[in-house]
Formats: C-alpha cells, structure tokens, sequence
C-alpha cells in the first residue's frame, strides 16, 4: 500500500506544538483519535512508548518515526508532524527532531507497516524533501509534498 | 492452434486487490484449463533497509520477519481454498527478498506465460511509481501481465464458475 494512500490532511499536524519527546508522541496519538483512526489512546501511547524503550526512533536529520504494533488499531495508521523549532527526542546524531512520522499497526498487518515505513525511509534521505517539510505551512503543503516527492 | 495460456503465476501480497487478481487468475485458470501458481514474498530486503536505515532494530527485525512468514502462511492458506473451492490446484509458492526479484525468478523457472498483478492504487506519488515493485516486476518479467480490475465484477466471474 503506497503512502500516499494513508496520508489525508487530517492526520497531518503543522506545526506541532508540544516541547517534549513524551508529549509529541501524544500530540500525535491526538491526530490520530480526532481523524477517528484510533479508539484507544492510551493502548497507542503504551505501544510507542515500549518500542521506545528499546532504543529511540530518533533518526538524523531532524526525523524521528516513532512506531508500534498493538491491537488497538485494526488497519495501519500514521500521523505526520512538524515541529519546525524541533525537540529532543533522543535522536541518534543528537541534534532536535523536527519532522514525525507515527506509525501504529495491528501485529496482523505486518506488511502494510514495513512497507510504509521502508516508503518513509526512502523519502526521508533527500535534503529537498526535508527542507520542504520543515517549510510547509500547513498540511495540505505537507500532503502536497508526500504525493509529489 | 496451442494452447494459448499454459501456466499462470498471480502475485499475492495480502491486500484485497492481489486477492482479487487470485480470483480472476482461478477463473483464467478454469477457462483456459492452465496450471495455476501463487507466490507470496515474505518482504526481507524491506526489513534490511529498516535496519540500515536505523529505523528497525536488529530485535524487531527478526520479529517482524517472523509476522510476516506468518502472514504468507495464512495467504498461502487461503488461496488454496481458493482453488479448491472451484476445482482448480493453486500451487502456492512462498520465498524472501526483493519482491521484484522473486516475481521475475519464479516466471523464468516455472515457464509462466501470464502474470497477474493486482489493481494498483488510483492516486499514485511519482516515487510509488518509480519503486513500486510489483511496477518493476511488470517491466521486467518476460511474459504478458495482466492487472486484475473491477473487483465486483471479478466476484461475480468467481462466483459463476
């Protein structure tokens, strides 16, 4: 499943406004319940935070994808945020993470979740498409750039 | 005149549309009284590049490859019900890898001379089509492809036999 397919405006949040790494992830969990992808929140938030755990989806570049399996969902579903003055989020080069990916998906839908995240890792790699998003003034931009990278 | 359709290889990826392209390959099976393969492919090159790219770790790599044999046995199930429901001998083919790759290799080593895709999506981004893999398989495999279309009425052929 292309991306493309998943992404809509209403899961798009530009700019984020939380400071912190732990409430990001909400922020975004947040896009996700109010576009009615997810029922339980909370489910999410623990299903993030315990993949978390294990080392920080931090990237470089200013990317951080944070993601998690659980049954709180029952089709992939992603969020995509932009914090253009950027947080910590533990990331692997230490510089502030400014462009989240959240990817959440049912354990039986493994595939549909690897291919939107090798899809995100592709994209993310170009300089261009990164300085694109961090100017995107709202998330039809961000829609826009998705479809057209 | 020969037999215009031998063998029939039709990719499944779990999604409705590949298996619909199952159905409308049991239903040119039928017709054309070919043999009939399915292959599913369990994604490892996909996983690797996670890895690489630092978004997987090495312990979730394994994880998700094993959910993902697991997928491809459930696909593999329910197309040889598929089959067996109208008379037909699906033999379902499984491997790991680049899912181009293993298209392409399994029409070579079978003989197929028909591959059906499943219908891709109608909003495409110009990256999906230059990565997209069952778009790559499509050029590059050496036999005629079909994209199965119009999912009802592939129902309804299904249905009717």
């Amino acid at each position: 499943m292309a991306l493309i397919e998943l992404i809509q405006e209403s899961l798009v949040k530009v700019p984020l406004t939380a400071a912190h790494k732990d409430d990001i992830i909400r922020e975004l969990i947040e896009v996700l319940a109010s576009a009615g992808r997810i029922t339980d929140s909370v489910a999410v938030y623990k299903a993030v935070l315990a993949r978390e755990s294990l080392g920080s989806t931090g990237l470089t570049d200013g990317i951080a994808i944070p993601h998690g399996k659980t049954t709180a969902v029952a089709d992939l579903a992603i969020a995509v945020g932009v914090a253009p003055a950027g947080i910590d989020f533990d990331s692997m080069d230490g510089q502030p993470s400014r462009i989240f990916f959240l990817i959440i998906a049912p354990p039986d839908k493994s595939g549909p979740h690897i291919e939107a995240l090798a899809e995100i890792a592709h994209m993310v790699q170009s300089a261009s498409f990164r300085r694109a998003m961090l100017g995107s003034r709202n998330a039809a931009e961000v829609v826009e750039l998705i479809r057209g990278d | 005149m020969t037999q215009p359709i031998r063998a029939i290889l039709v990719y499944v990826d779990g999604s409705a549309q590949s298996f619909a392209a199952a159905r409308l390959a049991v239903v040119l099976a039928h017709s054309f009284g070919a043999e009939l393969h399915s292959l599913s492919v369990v994604n490892t090159r996909a996983l690797s590049d996670l890895v690489q790219a630092h978004i997987f770790l090495e312990s979730e790599r394994e994880e998700y490859r094993r959910d993902l044999e697991g997928d491809v046995e459930r696909y593999m199930a329910k197309l040889q019900e598929m089959g067996r429901r109208k008379g037909i001998i699906m033999q379902v083919h499984k491997a790991a890898g680049t899912v181009s790759m293993e298209i392409e290799s399994l029409v070579k080593r079978l003989g197929i001379d028909l591959l059906i895709l499943g219908e891709v999506a109608e909003i495409r981004s110009r990256r999906a089509e230059l990565f997209g893999e069952t778009e790559r398989a499509a050029r590059n495999v050496p036999c005629s492809v079909l994209v199965a279309k119009d999912e009802d009425r592939i129902g309804d052929l299904y249905d009717s036999i």
